[in-house]
């Protein structure tokens, strides 16, 4: 945990920065901008949500800011790298080094037990597991004593957890989250909202999160709002009922 | 990674399970094959005849043949098809060596011991009955030329119609022998009988007995022809052609051994190829989780050498019993004499283990390469896998394939002779398959575009095949593939056969121009006498043997030339037959020998003639690739009874031919008159069909049992069962036509470019065997498909669904 309280002291500026980007999908004719000239800081330590109607371009955004897809022009920094440069190999060693992603289903390798699901990115990076670590993450999320049962005996919430657990593992830089409570009830969502809030105020740990749900937007530092494949507005400290409201206007835009 | 492969191993045992069965295949397959090369490199028949001789000294068993190139001269050794035999001084040296107590002159005379007979006993002399030995068990001795004695089937006092090369006689039986021999009849003769029967001055082996060393043997009979043999080597002295049969199990065995090997890459590949994609959005998850394309492949790449070494390990211990099988096969069908055992090894376990090692790891690496690509964005949310693009590497290696493939077809339509054209047309069979499953996706998709609208038609599973085939059009190839190969590989190994066979018959059928064919193998002194039977015009004798040239080995016909042109009808080409005498020949069209040139070559018992081609002939397939007078072939086999003789003339009847032969030999079908059929080769590739089969069972298995999910949504929205079903036949019964239309076009591809070589152009293809063919293709498939359609559609469908992928 020392190098998370580094961090805490250096938090100045952005975790990721997005300059410019733009991103095509096709060509000629047929090319869709999922992504408009989008210049944004995500701030360090904090919890920002990403909202926006179907067809925005949040997913877009996400995967850009992410690593996991190449933008048409712009640069996406996280900290002082420039992502935009690498080549696949590089990227997918800088995600598993500095990355750490939830995503709505289907986070888990099935044949692999909890604990071997959370040291995964350990184990792919050709580094030692510590044992120890693995079962304080574990602690954390809540599944001390699940460490053995493979996914499929677990409940979607549950599951959640061993996928925060298995992002959290590597101490990422950045957690980024794609509809991470979009599969759950209301009640299992609200816990695992609240496990993600606690990893940025206890830990001071960078979450980005992209959702459809202004209650999910709500336990944000701050809110994002996408149309169109543009930042349209922004909302600090929000409440579900204001996120909402946006929303509601932002159909007008799109 | 190592936790990450086994884990994966053991919960996605479905799939592995097929990529198991076709491995397992394979490598008993292998080892199989390796056992039957095994045999052919170091298996060595036991003496028979020879068995109770210390040492044996024989003629020149190898031909030697210089092949020039350039300035360099390199010398072939072949072994003869005939034996050669020895001057009677060679007895005079031996007996010169100190040690020696004996040497016994043996001499080996063909016997037809019945009317009609082709069965042909050894005769020898009585006086060498001791190099077996043989003991008498009833009668006696024979002393007088009239009296024989014989291993079985008659009593002293039987009187026996005998035909020898010398001319048919009635032979009283005097006494049978204790012994008989394991593949070979004996006969024994008075030894001056034997004398008479036998090559004037020769002996074919001599048996030496005493103390004398080997190496003093040689010291003696430095300077001549003659060979030493002891130990097992005294099997090679007896059996000389056991050498050739050797040769053959190791082509064969090769053969079938890599033809195994692709079918098995194929098979394999298709197999990780589909489990690559129904674990698509797992591999994506490792990508979006930080593993490299390069640890996916890697991955994927140690799954397949351990599920390559769980199956290959049984596979090759299973392989040494289906080499027994095989070898059984083969003596049945006469590629292969009864007494060359079975070498059984270890050795070949090893190899095919590592056969199937090395075809799991190129399959791993040719579906690998698509499937450790997947990006790592398909892993994030609820969304299907995306439209999956034609990968470009993929379909610049399947127009490569078609090039090779092409190139392949181009030398197939050039190689006119068996030994050439029997590897090379499954091989290009083959490479047109690889293409087509490389050109796989792209092929369904046009064929789906095609169909399409017919299928719509047909209702709500058809129309439900319809989306299935234009989306899935990677899975639909996988499928497609595995039958293509069945399909093509069946239809051109077995019309291979049937069309050599078949243009064969017709060319025999064409070219007797005699109305009556005698035989079988008839005394040179028949010909005599019915070349003076009132109202015969011409009778042409015929003896079947074979010549090597430093390059091949050909088929040869000696044959009496005179009246040549009423009797036989080679389709000539070029020159004329009627040029045929001594120190000239005739050849089929397209051996590389043309008009005037001067061949060199061996005889079969090694002698070396010189011949100029005076003629060059078509019908090479019904009678044989060389032509040359009987004269000088005569002297130099084993038996030179003619195998058949052509006699044309004006109302001669059999009846008469007969009572002139005093009965011996008479009229028989031309058909007597073919040539024997190569087509065990190519039977002995049917073993590949069925490994093809099991491969498409198993594809099949694999991928519908991977679709459970999808089914299972497809019967929450109201699908019944039998729908689901129907709409699987539906989806199956056009890749079914595809795969059948491509098998069908690649194997006449082959065939014609093979029949253009090898049978002039005529391709025999029975209707019947086509059927039979699609058939052993399709109806397994459909089984396939059906019994795992119902086996997905077991569980419930909420809990299919509920499966987490």
């Amino acid at each position: 945990m020392e190098g998370m309280n580094d961090r805490v002291k250096a938090a100045t500026g952005h975790a990721v920065a997005l300059d410019g980007v733009s991103k095509v999908y096709g060509k000629g004719r047929r090319a869709v901008a999922a992504l408009r000239d989008v210049t944004v800081d995500l701030p360090r330590g904090r919890f920002t949500a990403v909202m926006g109607p179907s067809g925005s371009g949040k997913s877009t955004f996400l995967h850009c800011a992410a690593g996991l897809d190449r933008v048409c022009s712009g640069t996406v920094r996280l900290g002082e790298t420039d992502l935009t440069r690498m080549d696949e190999k590089r990227l997918t060693i800088l995600r598993r080094e500095r990355i750490g992603f939830v995503f709505q289903a289907f986070n888990l390798v099935p044949s692999l037990t909890v604990r071997d699901n959370v040291a995964l990115p350990l184990r792919l990076a050709g580094a030692r597991v510590d044992h120890a670590r693995v079962r304080e993450i574990l602690t954390r999320v809540g599944l001390q004593g699940r460490e053995g049962h493979r996914p499929a005996e677990l409940s979607g919430g549950q599951q959640q957890r061993v996928a925060i657990a298995r992002a959290l593992v590597a101490d990422p830089e950045v957690v980024f989250g794609d509809e991470p409570t979009g599969a759950l009830d209301t009640m299992t969502a609200r816990e695992v909202l609240t496990l993600l809030r606690e990893t940025v105020d206890e830990l001071a740990q960078t979450v980005v999160m992209v959702t459809h749900d202004p209650v999910a937007a709500s336990y944000a530092d701050a809110v994002l709002f996408l149309a169109d494949g543009r930042i349209v507005d922004t909302l600090a400290a929000p409440t579900a009922g204001q996120v909402a409201d946006r929303m509601t206007k932002l159909g007008a835009w799109a | 990674m190592r936790f990450l492969v086994l884990n994966s191993l053991r919960y996605r045992r479905s799939a592995f399970a097929g990529a198991f069965v076709a491995l397992f295949c394979a490598a008993a397959l292998v080892s199989a094959c390796a056992t039957l090369m095994d045999t052919g490199l170091r298996g060595s028949v036991a003496p028979e005849r020879y068995a109770g001789t210390p040492v044996v000294v024989s003629g020149d068993l190898s031909i030697d043949l210089v092949k020039r190139k350039k300035d360099k001269e390199k010398i072939k050794h072949k072994p003869v098809t005939e034996r050669p035999w020895l001057p009677l001084e060679i007895a005079d040296r031996l007996r010169a060596v100190p040690g020696v107590r004996e040497v016994v002159p043996e001499v080996e005379i063909p016997v037809y011991l019945e009317r009609g007979s082709a069965e042909r006993s050894w005769g020898h002399s009585w006086d060498s009955a001791v190099l077996t030995p043989f003991t008498i068990g009833e009668g006696r001795e024979p002393r007088e030329p009239g009296e024989i004695v014989v291993d079985a089937g008659a009593k002293p006092g039987d009187v026996l119609t005998a035909r020898t090369p010398t001319g048919t006689r009635d032979y009283t039986v005097v006494g049978v022998t204790a012994q008989r021999l394991a593949s070979q009849r004996s006969v024994f003769f008075a030894p001056e009988e034997a004398s008479a029967l036998a090559r004037p001055g020769q002996a074919a082996v001599f048996g030496v007995f005493g103390t004398a060393s080997a190496d003093d043997l040689r010291a003696a009979l430095s300077g001549t022809e003659a060979e030493v043999h002891k130990g097992d080597a005294r099997g090679n002295a007896e059996f000389p052609e056991a050498s050739a049969a050797r040769t053959r199990l190791m082509s064969m065995g090769g053969a079938l051994a890599g033809t195994s090997l692709v079918v098995a890459v194929l098979a394999v590949s298709g197999i990780f190829a589909l489990a690559g994609l129904q674990r698509r959005r797992e591999l994506a998850l490792l990508r979006a989780v930080a593993a490299t394309p390069g640890q996916l492949r890697r991955m994927l790449g140690r799954e397949a050498l351990i599920v390559a070494l769980a199956a290959a390990v049984p596979g090759a211990l299973t392989g040494l019993v289906l080499a027994g099988t095989l070898h059984d096969a083969f003596v049945e069908l006469g590629a292969i004499p009864p007494n060359l055992p079975l070498v059984t090894g270890f050795l070949p376990v090893p190899v095919a283990i590592a056969g199937s090692l090395l075809a799991a790891w190129a399959a791993a690496r040719l579906s690998g390469r698509r499937t450790g690509r997947v990006r790592p964005v398909e892993a994030l949310g609820e969304a299907a896998p995306g439209r999956l693009r034609i990968a470009p590497l993929r379909v610049v290696a399947g127009l490569a394939a078609v090039g090779g493939a092409v190139a392949l077809t181009l030398t197939l339509a050039s190689v006119s002779t068996d030994r050439g054209a029997g590897p090379l047309t499954p091989l290009t069979a083959l490479v047109w398959t690889l293409a087509a499953s490389l050109l796989g996706p792209p092929l369904v998709r046009l064929f789906a575009a095609v169909i399409a609208p017919a299928l719509r038609r047909t209702g709500v599973p058809g129309g439900l095949a319809a989306e299935q085939l234009r989306t899935g059009a990677d899975r639909a190839a996988a499928v497609v593939a595995p039958l293509t190969l069945v399909v093509a590989l069946g239809c051109t190994l077995l019309a291979a056969g049937s069309t050599l066979d078949g243009a064969a018959e017709e060319q025999l059928r064409d070219g007797i121009k005699a109305g009556l064919v005698v035989g079988p193998e008839v005394p040179a002194r028949d010909a005599e006498t019915l070349r003076k039977l009132p109202g015969v015009e011409a009778v042409t004798a015929v003896v079947r043997t074979t010549v090597r040239t430093v390059s091949s080995p050909y088929s040869v016909q000696g044959i009496t030339p005179e009246g040549l042109d009423k009797t036989m009808d080679l389709r000539t080409v070029e020159g004329s037959l009627a040029d045929l005498r001594e120190g000239t020949m005739a050849v089929q069209e397209r051996l590389g020998m043309a008009l005037g040139d001067k061949v060199e070559m061996a005889l079969g018992d090694g002698t070396p003639v010189g011949a100029e081609v005076v003629a060059v002939y078509r019908s090479g397939l019904g009678f044989a690739q060389v032509t040359l007078p009987y004269a000088t072939v005569a002297d130099h086999v084993d038996d030179p009874m003619s195998d058949f003789l052509l006699v044309a003339g004006q109302g001669v009847t059999g009846a008469e031919i007969s009572a002139a032969l005093g009965g011996a030999v008479g009229v028989t079908s031309a058909s007597a008159a073919l040539p024997g059929s190569s087509s065990a080769n190519y039977a002995a590739l049917g073993l590949i069909i069925a490994f093809a089969v099991i491969s498409l069972v198993n594809t099949l298995s694999v991928a519908t049992l991977g679709r459970g999910r999808e089914m299972a949504l497809l019967r929450l929205v109201g699908a019944t069962k039998g729908q689901i079903l129907r709409s699987l036949a539906w989806e199956t019964l056009p890749l079914v036509l595809l795969a059948t239309g491509l098998g069908t076009a690649i194997a006449l591809v082959t065939l014609n470019a093979y029949a253009a070589a090898m049978a002039g152009g005529a391709l025999t293809f029975p209707g019947t065997t086509y059927a039979a063919v699609v058939a052993a293709g399709v109806l397994p498939a459909f089984a396939a498909l059906l019994l795992a359609g119902r086996a997905a559609l077991r569980p419930r469908p909420a809990d299919a669904l509920g499966v987490r992928e």
